[in-house]
C-alpha cells in the first residue's frame, strides 16, 4: 500500500497533493492519502473523490500549525500503525522541511525530486535529474520498507488523477504527541506588504522592449500580464524614457530575476538584460526580428508582430 | 557563537558532463571543482552572524584531499578554522552517508548553530542538512531568509510557496538550511586568502555507514534544449503557445 | 664689497631656503619603496627629446598656450648660463662678464627674452583673465606672481641693454633682477613651479607604454596602495610634479560628465597628504573612495600629462588596497564571482561558447596546422552581436587564406579583475591562460577585442610570457592593402576610437585605412585619435548601472551623432556595447557597427566578386 501525504494551508488543498495522489495510482497497488493538520477534515471530502482506498485524517493540538517535529513525530506513529511500503509526497518546501527528517527518525531510505517510476526486477526504481537538470539517475532505495518518495512539482499531472466511483471511506486517527517535544513555535504565515515592485519574487513576468513602440501601447503588454497573473518588467530604454519606472527595469544591479516564466515582447536581448533574467525557467521570446539574440536562450519563440501576436494570446489564455 | 557550517566541493558547472564508465557516476577525472553555490549563501549567512554576535565560524566539509580547495576558499572568507572529513570515496555518496560524516566531525564540538545550504549542484537531495539535524538531536528549519538570535533561541524566517513567508521560534541549538540568494556573497579577500594558510584544519576519519540508496543507472535525458519557433497566424501560433506553456512547460494552468 | 656680502647672504639665505625645500622632497621620494625603471631607454630619450626639449605635448594639444609656454621654457634653460655667469660676479668668484663669448651669448639671448616675455604675459592674461576652466576656480595669486617675477627678469635683462654700465640705474636694475630670481628660487619648491626642477625627470622615468600597473607580489604580502606609505617612488614623484595644468582633468570623461572623479584633484590630494607628512594616512582618508570606482581606466589623464604624471597606478593602486580588504562595489563583487567561478565577466554556461565555436565551424588550434590563435575572449563567446562580427572576420580571415583555430577553453583574461585592484583573481586567471597558451603552442595571437589586447599584449608581459598579440583591424588592413576597391556605394560614417585601441595600443590609422577602402566617407568627432571619449565602460564600469551625472556613454553618442553620419562604426565589443545601449536610450535610428562587419558586408558586395573569395 503506498501512503500519500497530502499537504493542506487553512482548508485548502496544496495542489501538488493531486500529483503526488496521481503518481502513487500510476505506481500500482492500492493507494491511501493522509491529511494532517488542523482543518484537515475539510479537504478530507475532496480527497475521497479519488479512486484511494481511504482517505486518513489526523488532527491534533500540536498539529494546529505545521511543524517539522510535530509532523514527524506524527507521521512516524502512522506509519508505523498503517505499514505502508512506500510513502508518497509532493515535493514542496513544507515536505523538503520534515521528510528527511522522518527518514532519519524511521532510519528509511528518501528518495527525493522525483520525475518517473519505472518497475525493475520485481521491485521499483525511482527517476530523478541531477546535476541540475543535465543528466537523469535510475535510483534504487536500500533497505526495508518503508521507503519515502518525494515527486517533483509538476513532474505528474494533477488532473490526471483517477476519480473513483464513490467516495472513499474517510477515517479520523487518534494520535498521541508530546507537545514539549515540538521545539519549533510558527507564527502565523503571512504574505509581505508590497512596498515596492519585487521582480526577483515574482513567478511570473511579462517584460517589454524597444518593439512596444510606446508608452500608449504598454496596456497590450499590460492585459497579457494580467492573464497571465504576472508582473509588468522593462529593458533599460523603457525605463530610461520613463514609460515604466526604474524599479520596473530588469537586468540592472540587483534586478536579476529567475521566474518560472518570463515573456519578452519586444526585447531583442542585449547581452545586459540576458544576463539579468538567464535564470528563468522558461521563456518566451515574441519579437518580429527573427534574428533577435533573445530567441538564442528563449524556449519557444514567436517571430511577428507582437500588436497581433499578445492580443491573440491574452485572448487565448482567457478564454 | 559557535557556528558551524557544512560545505560540499562539487564539479564545476563548466565542466563538460559525461558518464563513466560505470554508468554511476560522472567522468570526473583532471574535473574543475568549486564550493557548492546554495552553501556558499550558508556560509555568508554564518560569518555575517559571527560579525553581529562574536563567537567563531567552523566549516566544517567531507570527501577526498581535493576537498582542501573548498574548506580553504571557506577561509579564505572568513572561517576562523575547519574540520575535513577525509574520505577517498563519498563523491557520489548518498545523503544519509555524507550526514552521518557530518555529525561525526561535530559531534564533540557543541555548537550553537549549524548552517547547511538547501542542497547540492550535483546530487540535488536537499536532505544532508535535515538528516544532519536529526543525528545531532537539534531543531531545524529550512529555507531561512533571515535569522534573529536572541535569549539562547532562535527567530527564524522562513519561505513558503507563493509569496508566502512566516517566522519560527525555536531553541538553540539549532540547524538551519539557508536559502539561496538572501544575501550578497562577499568574495576572498586577498588579505583573507594569506590569513587562511595559517589557519587550522583538522582532520577526522568518517564512519562507515551503509548507504540508502543506488544509482543503477546515469544517462542523459533524450530532449536537447532548443528554442522551438512556433509559427502560424497569429491566433494559431497563441493557441499553439499556450498548449505548450500548459502541457509541455508546465508554467500555467 | 657689501654688495658681494649681500649678495651671499641672500643666497644662503634663499638658496637654502630652496635647497632646504627640495631635500624634503627628494626625502619623501627616496623614503617610498623605489620602483623607478629605465627600461626602453633609447625610447625614452627620445621621448624626452620631443616632449621636455621641443615641449611636443604642451604645444599639440594646446598650441598657443603651448607655444607660449615653450618660449618661457627655452628661455629659462638659455638664461641658465648667463644667471650662473652674473652670479658668480656678484658673489666675488670669477668675473666672465667682459669676455667676447659672454657678450655675444647676451646678444643672442635677446630674442629668447621678448619671446619668453611675451609668453609669460600671455599666459598671465590667459590665467587672470581669461580663467580657463582647466585651471580651477580661483585664480592662484601665487602664479601671477611667479608670473610677473618672469616678466621682471625678462625686461629687467632687456633693460640693462639700454642702460650704461656702472650707473645707478644699472645697479639697480642687476639687483632688482637677481633679488627676483632669488625669491623666485623659494618659492619654486612650495608651489607647482617645482616642475621646473621635477618635470624632466618625471617625463624620462615615465613608463614607455600607458598604464603600466605591474604586478602585486604575493610572497612579499603586498596588498596594494592602503596608505600614503605604500605609494611607491615614481608616485610620490609624481604628485610633487604635478603643475595643475588641468589637462587630465578636462579630458577626464567621468568630470565631463559631472562626476565627482577629477584626476587633477586626485594627484594634488596625494600631494598634500604627503607634505603634511600624514604616511600613515588611508588612501580612502585622502580621498573619497566612491570617486575611485568612477574612473574608466581610459588614460586620457595619463596621456595628456604632459610632466609625466602616471595617474593609472596610482588609481588602480588604491582600487586594490580596497579590494584587498573586501571594499569593492557590490556590483563588482558579483563579476568577481562571475570570472572565479565560470570564468567569465557574465557568469554564463561554458556550453554557449561551445554553440558558437561549433556553429562558426572553428577548428581546436593546432600548432601545426594554424598560424593565429583567435582570442574569443568574453563577449566573443557569449555575446550575440560581437560573434557577429567575429564571423565577418573568420569569413575574410579564410577567403585571405590565413589558418587559424581556438582554443577548446578559454577563460576570461582578467582585464575587470586587473582595472578594478582584484590582483589576485587577476593572477590566478593569468597564470592559468598563460599556461594553456604555452601547454598549446601558440606563438600569434589574434584578437577584435583591444582589452584582451592589452591584457594579454602587455600585462602578461610581467608574468615571463612574450607572445605577438594583433588586433583584427590591424590584421585585415594588412591583408587587404593590395586590393583596389572599385564601385564601392559611399558612406558617411564616423569611427569611435576603443581607448584600449586607439589611446593605448596608438592604432588609428587602420581603421581609417579599411573604412576609406571600403566605401567610407569619414566624419570625425569631437575626441578622436589617440585621444577618444570614453565609452564608459571600461574599469568594471560595465557592470555599473547606477551612474551619477550623465552617463559617459550617453554623452559619446552624443558627440558621434553630432558628427551627422548614419552610421557608427566601431572595434571594440564593450564600445560596441554602450553604444547600441546609448542608441536605444536615445531611441534612436543610428547604425552601430563593427568594423569587422562592416568591412566583411562591403567585401561581399564589390561587384565582380564571389562572396568570400579574395
Amino acid at each position: 500500500m503506498i501512503l500519500v501525504v497530502a499537504e493542506q494551508l487553512d482548508g485548502r488543498l496544496n495542489r501538488a497533493s493531486w500529483e503526488a495522489i496521481a503518481a502513487a495510482q500510476q505506481t500500482g497497488g492500492p493507494v491511501k492519502v493522509v491529511v494532517l493538520g488542523a482543518q484537515a477534515g475539510a479537504v478530507a471530502a475532496d480527497l475521497a473523490a479519488a479512486d484511494v482506498a481511504e482517505v486518513l485524517v489526523a488532527e491534533h493540538p500540536s498539529l494546529e500549525r505545521y511543524t517539522a517535529d510535530g509532523y514527524v513525530l506524527a507521521l512516524a506513529q502512522i506509519a508505523g500503525a498503517e505499514q505502508p511500503e512506500l510513502v508518497a509526497l509532493p515535493h514542496t518546501y513544507q515536505t523538503r522541511d520534515f521528510a528527511p527528517k522522518l527518514a532519519a527518525r524511521l532510519d528509511r531510505a528518501l528518495i527525493t525530486d522525483c520525475i518517473g517510476v519505472r518497475p525493475h526486477d520485481g521491485g521499483r526504481v525511482f527517476v530523478r535529474a541531477m546535476f541540475q537538470g543535465k543528466l537523469y539517475a535510475d535510483v534504487l532505495p536500500a533497505g526495508p520498507a518503508p521507503h519515502i518518495v518525494t515527486f517533483q512539482i509538476g513532474a505528474y499531472r494533477a488532473d490526471a488523477v483517477a476519480r473513483g466511483s464513490s467516495a472513499a471511506p474517510t477515517r479520523a486517527l487518534s494520535l498521541t504527541i508530546d507537545a514539549s517535544a515540538v521545539r519549533q513555535k510558527p507564527e502565523a504565515p503571512f504574505k509581505e506588504a508590497k512596498q515596492a515592485v519585487d521582480l526577483s519574487q515574482a513567478e511570473r513576468i511579462v517584460a517589454v522592449g524597444r518593439g512596444i513602440k510606446g508608452q500608449e501601447h504598454l496596456a497590450v503588454a499590460e492585459k497579457l500580464a494580467a492573464a497571465l497573473g504576472a508582473e509588468l518588467a522593462a529593458s533599460r530604454p523603457i525605463c530610461d524614457a520613463g514609460w515604466l519606472p526604474m524599479d520596473r527595469q530588469v537586468g540592472s544591479s540587483g534586478q536579476t530575476v529567475a521566474p518560472k516564466l518570463y515573456v519578452a515582447l519586444g526585447i531583442s536581448g542585449a547581452i545586459q538584460h540576458l544576463v539579468g533574467m538567464k535564470g528563468s525557467s522558461t521563456i518566451v521570446a515574441i519579437n518580429k526580428d527573427p534574428d533577435a539574440p533573445m530567441f538564442e536562450v528563449a524556449d519557444y519563440g514567436i517571430v511577428g508582430d507582437l500588436f497581433e501576436i499578445v492580443p491573440a494570446l491574452t485572448k487565448a489564455l482567457n478564454g | 557563537m559557535k557556528i558551524a557550517v557544512c560545505v560540499k566541493q562539487v564539479v564545476s558547472r563548466e565542466w563538460h558532463l559525461r558518464v563513466a564508465d560505470s554508468k554511476t557516476w560522472i567522468r570526473d577525472q583532471d574535473a574543475s571543482y568549486e564550493l557548492n553555490e546554495p552553501d556558499a549563501y550558508a556560509l555568508e549567512e554564518g560569518l555575517r552572524l559571527k560579525e553581529k554576535h562574536g563567537g567563531e565560524v567552523i566549516v566544517v566539509s567531507a570527501g577526498p584531499a581535493r576537498v582542501s580547495q573548498v574548506i580553504r576558499e571557506a577561509l579564505a572568507r572568513g572561517a576562523d578554522r575547519a574540520i575535513h572529513v577525509e574520505v577517498e570515496g563519498l563523491v557520489d555518496a548518498d545523503a544519509f552517508v555524507t550526514a552521518e560524516a557530518l555529525a561525526a566531525a561535530l559531534s564533540d564540538e557543541r555548537c550553537d548553530l549549524v548552517l547547511t545550504g538547501l542542497q547540492s549542484d550535483d546530487s540535488g537531495f536537499a536532505q544532508t542538512g535535515v538528516l544532519l539535524a536529526e543525528k545531532l538531536g537539534m531543531p531545524h528549519g529550512t529555507i531561512i531568509m533571515d535569522v534573529q538570535v536572541a535569549d539562547g533561541g532562535l527567530r527564524v524566517k522562513r519561505e513558503l510557496e507563493g509569496g508566502w513567508f512566516q517566522w519560527i521560534a525555536m531553541p538553540l541549538p539549532a540547524l538551519l538550511a539557508i536559502q539561496s540568494g538572501i544575501n550578497q556573497l562577499r568574495y576572498a579577500t586577498l588579505k583573507g586568502i594569506m590569513a587562511a594558510k595559517k589557519k587550522d584544519v583538522k582532520k577526522i576519519a568518517a564512519p562507515s555507514v551503509a548507504p540508502r540508496q543506488q544509482i543503477l543507472n546515469l544517462y542523459f535525458p533524450e530532449k536537447k534544449k532548443a528554442t522551438q519557433l512556433i509559427s502560424g497566424s497569429p491566433a494559431e501560433a497563441a493557441r499553439e503557445l499556450v498548449r505548450r506553456l500548459r502541457d509541455e512547460a508546465r508554467v500555467i494552468q | 664689497m657689501i654688495e658681494i656680502l649681500a649678495l651671499w647672504l641672500l643666497l644662503l639665505i634663499f638658496g637654502g631656503s630652496f635647497v632646504a625645500q627640495v631635500a624634503r622632497r627628494v626625502r619623501l621620494v627616496a623614503a617610498a619603496p623605489n620602483n623607478f625603471s629605465l627600461d626602453l631607454l633609447g625610447f625614452r630619450i627620445r621621448r624626452f627629446v620631443t616632449d621636455v626639449v621641443f615641449q611636443r605635448k604642451t604645444i599639440v594639444e594646446r598650441p598657443f598656450v603651448g607655444l607660449a609656454h615653450a618660449f618661457v621654457f627655452w628661455g629659462f634653460v638659455a638664461f641658465a648660463g648667463f644667471t650662473a655667469t652674473e652670479f658668480l660676479k656678484g658673489l666675488g668668484i670669477v668675473d666672465l662678464t667682459g669676455t667676447a663669448w659672454f657678450h655675444a651669448y647676451r646678444l643672442a639671448l635677446a630674442p629668447f627674452a621678448v619671446a619668453a616675455l611675451a609668453g609669460i604675459v600671455f599666459l598671465v592674461i590667459r590665467r587672470g583673465i581669461v580663467r580657463p576652466v582647466a585651471l580651477g576656480t580661483h585664480v592662484s595669486i601665487e602664479s601671477i606672481v611667479i608670473g610677473l617675477f618672469i616678466a621682471i627678469l625678462m625686461v629687467t635683462f632687456l633693460l640693462d641693454f639700454r642702460l650704461e654700465e656702472g650707473t645707478p640705474a644699472a645697479r639697480v636694475n642687476w639687483w632688482a633682477h637677481a633679488c627676483v630670481i632669488l625669491a623666485f628660487l623659494s618659492l619654486i619648491p612650495a608651489s607647482k613651479h617645482l616642475h621646473l626642477v621635477l618635470s624632466p625627470v618625471t617625463v624620462f622615468l615615465k613608463s614607455p607604454v600607458l598604464g603600466t600597473v605591474p604586478n602585486l607580489d604575493f610572497e612579499k604580502e603586498e596588498v596594494g596602495t592602503e596608505a600614503i606609505k605604500d605609494l611607491k617612488s615614481k608616485q610620490v614623484l609624481d604628485a610633487l610634479t604635478c603643475v595643475e595644468c588641468g589637462r587630465c582633468q578636462v579630458n577626464c570623461p567621468a568630470w565631463e560628465s559631472d562626476k565627482a572623479l577629477n584626476p587633477k584633484t586626485l594627484i594634488l590630494q596625494t600631494k598634500d597628504a604627503l607634505l603634511a607628512g600624514s604616511r600613515d594616512a588611508k588612501m580612502v582618508d585622502v580621498f573619497d573612495p566612491g570617486v575611485l570606482w568612477q574612473c574608466t581606466t581610459c588614460g586620457a589623464c595619463e596621456n595628456q600629462c604632459p610632466v609625466g604624471i602616471e595617474h593609472l597606478p596610482l588609481i588602480i593602486g588604491a582600487r586594490r588596497g580596497l579590494v584587498s580588504n573586501g571594499e569593492a562595489p557590490d556590483y563588482l563583487g558579483n563579476v568577481y564571482n562571475h570570472m572565479e567561478r565560470r570564468g567569465n565577466i557574465w557568469g554564463l554556461g561554458y556550453d554557449q561558447r561551445q554553440k558558437f565555436v561549433e556553429s562558426a565551424g572553428l577548428e581546436i588550434f593546432a600548432a601545426a596546422k594554424h598560424e593565429w590563435l583567435i582570442w574569443l575572449g568574453c563577449a566573443g563567446a557569449f555575446e550575440a552581436d560581437f560573434q557577429k562580427s567575429l564571423r565577418s572576420l573568420f569569413a575574410i580571415l579564410s577567403a585571405h587564406g590565413v589558418r587559424f583555430g581556438v582554443l577548446a577553453k578559454e577563460r576570461c583574461t582578467g582585464d575587470v579583475a586587473k582595472r578594478t585592484g582584484n590582483e589576485y583573481l587577476f593572477q590566478e586567471l593569468a597564470t592559468q591562460n598563460i599556461a594553456d597558451l604555452k601547454a598549446a603552442g601558440v606563438t600569434k595571437i589574434l584578437t577584435s577585442c583591444p582589452h584582451c589586447l592589452k591584457t594579454i599584449g602587455d600585462d602578461y608581459r610581467r608574468f615571463g610570457y612574450e607572445v605577438q598579440v594583433v588586433h583584427s583591424a590591424v590584421m585585415v588592413a594588412e591583408l587587404t592593402r593590395a586590393l583596389r576597391a572599385t564601385d564601392i556605394e559611399s558612406e558617411v560614417v564616423t569611427f569611435h576610437d576603443p581607448c584600449y585601441l586607439g589611446r593605448y595600443a596608438g592604432r588609428t590609422g587602420e581603421p581609417r585605412e579599411l573604412l576609406g577602402r571600403f566605401g567610407g566617407e569619414l566624419t570625425e568627432p569631437a575626441r578622436n585619435r589617440e585621444n577618444p571619449f570614453c565609452c564608459g565602460a571600461g574599469g568594471g564600469l560595465l557592470f555599473e548601472e547606477k551612474e551619477k551625472g550623465t552617463r559617459i556613454s550617453d554623452v559619446r553618442f552624443g558627440q558621434l551623432r553630432a558628427t551627422g553620419a548614419g552610421t557608427i562604426v566601431t572595434a571594440c565589443p564593450f564600445c560596441s556595447i554602450m553604444l547600441k545601449g546609448s542608441q536605444a536610450s536615445a531611441q534612436s535610428e543610428i547604425q552601430v557597427v563593427d568594423l569587422m562587419t562592416f568591412v566583411n558586408g562591403r567585401l561581399q558586395r564589390m561587384p565582380g566578386r564571389t562572396p568570400g573569395s579574395p
